[in-house]
């Protein structure tokens, strides 16, 4: 079965980007999923139940924390490795992102190497 | 990366593509929808007895095929079009994902440069990530010097690269290019080659012009063995790494320079300082409760109990007589060479030079005073061998001490101060250091600085009476130390130490004829002892003319 990802942020260029960055992993067979706020980010890990998920912080109406949290520790989906992404300056929600269980945090601007090889580890997919 | 191919719109789910299966599926028509080498990916399964086979296109080369009947011409247009707008998407996101690496790029940079407050570093920093993002193993940075009207090279990596020398020998060439303010690629790298500026085995130079608002502060040069190895979006690169790192440079220059003159004009007071010290004591604005000697101001004043110390030459005149003004000048200079040191090695220092005459003050206690005497007659013996060497006289100094009080202060006027000891302790001192004359003894210091010695048996001393000096009313015990002499006169004073002090006992209380027994057999041992001749010559002069009814045994002075 094809492994699945997801990407989510409330601004557009931010979504393409991420998915321009990681383009090649298309060809290593990862579906794509994209979602413009938390309520379709959750029906969105729920029925597909997505590898990794790059989780912007700042939307409205359910921001990432409360994403973040409901999967992790509602759900106990322990498979779904989460990457909170976050606007430099606002580094104190690192603490916060540790508590609501996220795996990693990144910070925007992304640098698109990194994240590429970051993706790339998670899905097990060798580094070129 | 790959371009957008039939088989992916087709098998994404929701998307137009798929849809467009769903339709042609749902309508049962004849149509198969095959990938570009003929493989059947949607549809009916191909069938050759068809009549139409239309090819979809995709940047003019096949990206597929569709067979069918006459509505497979509709199909494969609309697949193209699909295709086309997925490349669009595709080609735009590939820009805005380089535009996006730039900026980032651009963030880091800043963050490397804010590191860094000297324009060398900054211009290593902005070398290393040039190179780093522009792939060279050569480069440097140049910067013009306004003042010294000389390049600098700042920074530079790998060997290819000229050195400094060549850089300002051959400033046409680069006037020409980057420090004209310009940037771009050279492809053809002879001139600079056959100028010595790059090693032959450079055949691709691109440069970048460091500006600050028109002016031109020098340039990035980077350099590849490879030929026309840079291209446009490598200059856009180096352009911008350029101009932020160009105002990052210029601010650094300006603070080096600021901390250049800051630390010169603090050198420059340091020497004034340090010289003001030579004219007043530290010492002195010290006892005024002052660090430095900007701090001081008329009127202020302090009293201490201190030792004051006369030095004098003797007979100067007649020796200035026989010299020329500079010869005098040099004597003089080179007589109290000697002397300061000792003064200030035993804690004391130089109050005045007067003419050939020294005062010096030492606040500690008298001991150190007498110390500083008698090296300062040692260093007159060692003078007067070499005097002798040369065949001049030698010369004798006298030392008068006194301890009692002083002030110290600054009188004069707002616009001239002057640092002035006023006190008796002064006179005093000096009126001793003028009865070495009269006594023949060298160093006389008065009962006062005697008892604020503190190891008095160190010292070789003996009593000379009493003195009246010319307008005081209070006589003076004095002694005369002759630690300082040389032997065979130290000896024989040693020697007759004792009986030369019950010959004073007996002279103060006017046993004369027991005074001059004493002071006779003195002069047995010691033949050349003038002071005791002196008081032999009182005794004598009592004897003859009799001795006043008051007299207590005071010397009085009739000259000052």
């Amino acid at each position: 079965m094809n492994q699945k990802l997801l990407i989510v942020d409330d601004e557009s260029h931010i979504r393409m980007l991420i998915e321009q960055t990681l383009e090649e992993l298309e060809e290593n067979g990862v579906d794509f999923f994209t979602a413009e706020n938390g309520e379709q980010a959750l029906e969105i890990i729920k029925k597909e139940n997505p590898q990794l998920v790059f989780l912007d912080v700042m939307m409205p109406k359910m921001n990432g924390m409360e994403v973040c949290r409901r999967v992790k520790k509602e759900l106990n989906m322990d498979d779904v490795f989460i990457v909170l992404l976050t606007a430099k300056g606002q580094e104190l929600d690192r603490k916060k992102g540790q508590e609501v269980g996220a795996d990693i945090y990144m910070t925007k601007p992304f640098d698109p190497e990194s994240l590429l090889q970051k993706a790339k580890e998670v899905l097990g997919i060798p580094a070129s | 990366m790959a371009a957008p191919n039939l088989k992916n719109i087709i098998g994404r789910k929701k998307d137009a593509g798929s849809l467009m299966i769903s339709f042609v599926e749902q309508y049962k028509s004849d149509i198969s929808i095959l990938d570009e080498t003929g493989n059947w990916l949607a549809g009916k399964p191909p069938d050759d007895a068809w009549g139409f086979r239309v090819g979809v296109f995709c940047d003019e080369k096949i990206s597929g095929w569709v067979t069918g009947n006459e509505k497979a011409v509709f199909v494969a247009e609309f697949l193209s079009f699909l295709l086309k707008k997925e490349n669009d998407k595709k080609n735009l996101g590939t820009e805005v994902l380089h535009l996006y690496k730039e900026i980032n790029l651009i963030f880091n940079f800043s963050e490397k440069l804010a590191r860094s407050i000297e324009a060398s570093s900054i211009a290593q920093i902005t070398l290393e990530e040039s190179m780093r993002v522009i792939r060279s193993n050569n480069g440097v940075v140049i910067l013009w010097d306004e003042d010294s009207k000389h390049l600098n090279v700042i920074a530079s990596q790998g060997n290819s690269f000229f050195g400094e020398e060549k850089v300002n020998d051959q400033r046409e060439i680069l006037l020409k290019i980057a420090l004209h303010g310009q940037s771009d690629i050279i492809s053809d790298t002879s001139s600079l080659a056959e100028a010595g500026l790059v090693s032959p085995d450079i055949n691709s130079v691109i440069y970048a012009a460091l500006k600050v608002n028109q002016r031109v502060m020098g340039a990035v040069i980077l350099g590849s063995h490879e030929p026309g190895q840079y291209v446009a979006a490598d200059l856009k690169l180096l352009i911008t790494l350029a101009l932020q790192s160009s105002s990052t440079i210029e601010t650094a220059l300006l603070y080096e320079k600021n901390l250049r003159e800051v630390n010169e004009r603090e050198e420059a007071m340091r020497l004034v300082y340090e010289v003001t010290g030579k004219f007043v004591p530290y010492e002195f604005i010290g006892a005024l409760g002052h660090r430095v000697i900007t701090d001081v101001r008329l009127g202020d004043q302090v009293e201490k109990i201190v030792t004051v110390l006369f030095s004098d030459i003797r007979d100067y005149t007649t020796i200035s007589e026989q010299l020329t003004p500079e010869e005098n000048f040099n004597f003089v200079s080179s007589f109290n060479e000697r002397m300061g040191p000792i003064i200030r090695k035993n804690q004391g220092f130089i109050n005045q030079y007067l003419g050939d005459a020294i005062m010096a003050i030492f606040p500690g206690n008298a001991t150190h005073a007498l110390t500083a005497a008698i090296e300062m007659q040692k260093a007159v013996q060692t003078l007067n061998e070499n005097r002798s060497l040369l065949n001049k006289t030698p010369i004798k100094i006298g030392v008068g001490i006194h301890t009692g009080p002083l002030i110290m202060g600054i009188t004069g006027d707002h616009e001239r101060l002057d640092a002035t000891t006023i006190s008796d302790t002064v006179n005093i001192a000096s009126r001793l250091e003028n009865l070495t004359k009269h006594y023949k003894g060298n160093i006389i210091l008065s009962e006062a600085s005697l008892e604020n010695i503190t190891d008095p048996e160190n010292f070789h001393c003996r009593h000379l009476g009493l003195v009246k000096l010319k307008g005081k009313e209070n006589p003076l015990s004095i002694y005369e130390c002759f630690s300082g002499t040389e032997n065979p006169e130290l000896q024989k004073k040693i020697a007759t130490l004792p009986i030369f002090k019950r010959g004073m006992t007996g002279y103060l209380n006017k046993s004369f004829e027991e005074a001059y027994d004493e002071f006779h057999q003195v002069l047995q041992i010691h033949p050349e002892d003038l002071t005791t001749r002196l008081f032999v010559d009182n005794i004598k002069h009592f004897i003859n003319q009799g001795v006043p009814e008051n007299w207590t045994g005071v010397n009085e002075m009739h000259n000052k």
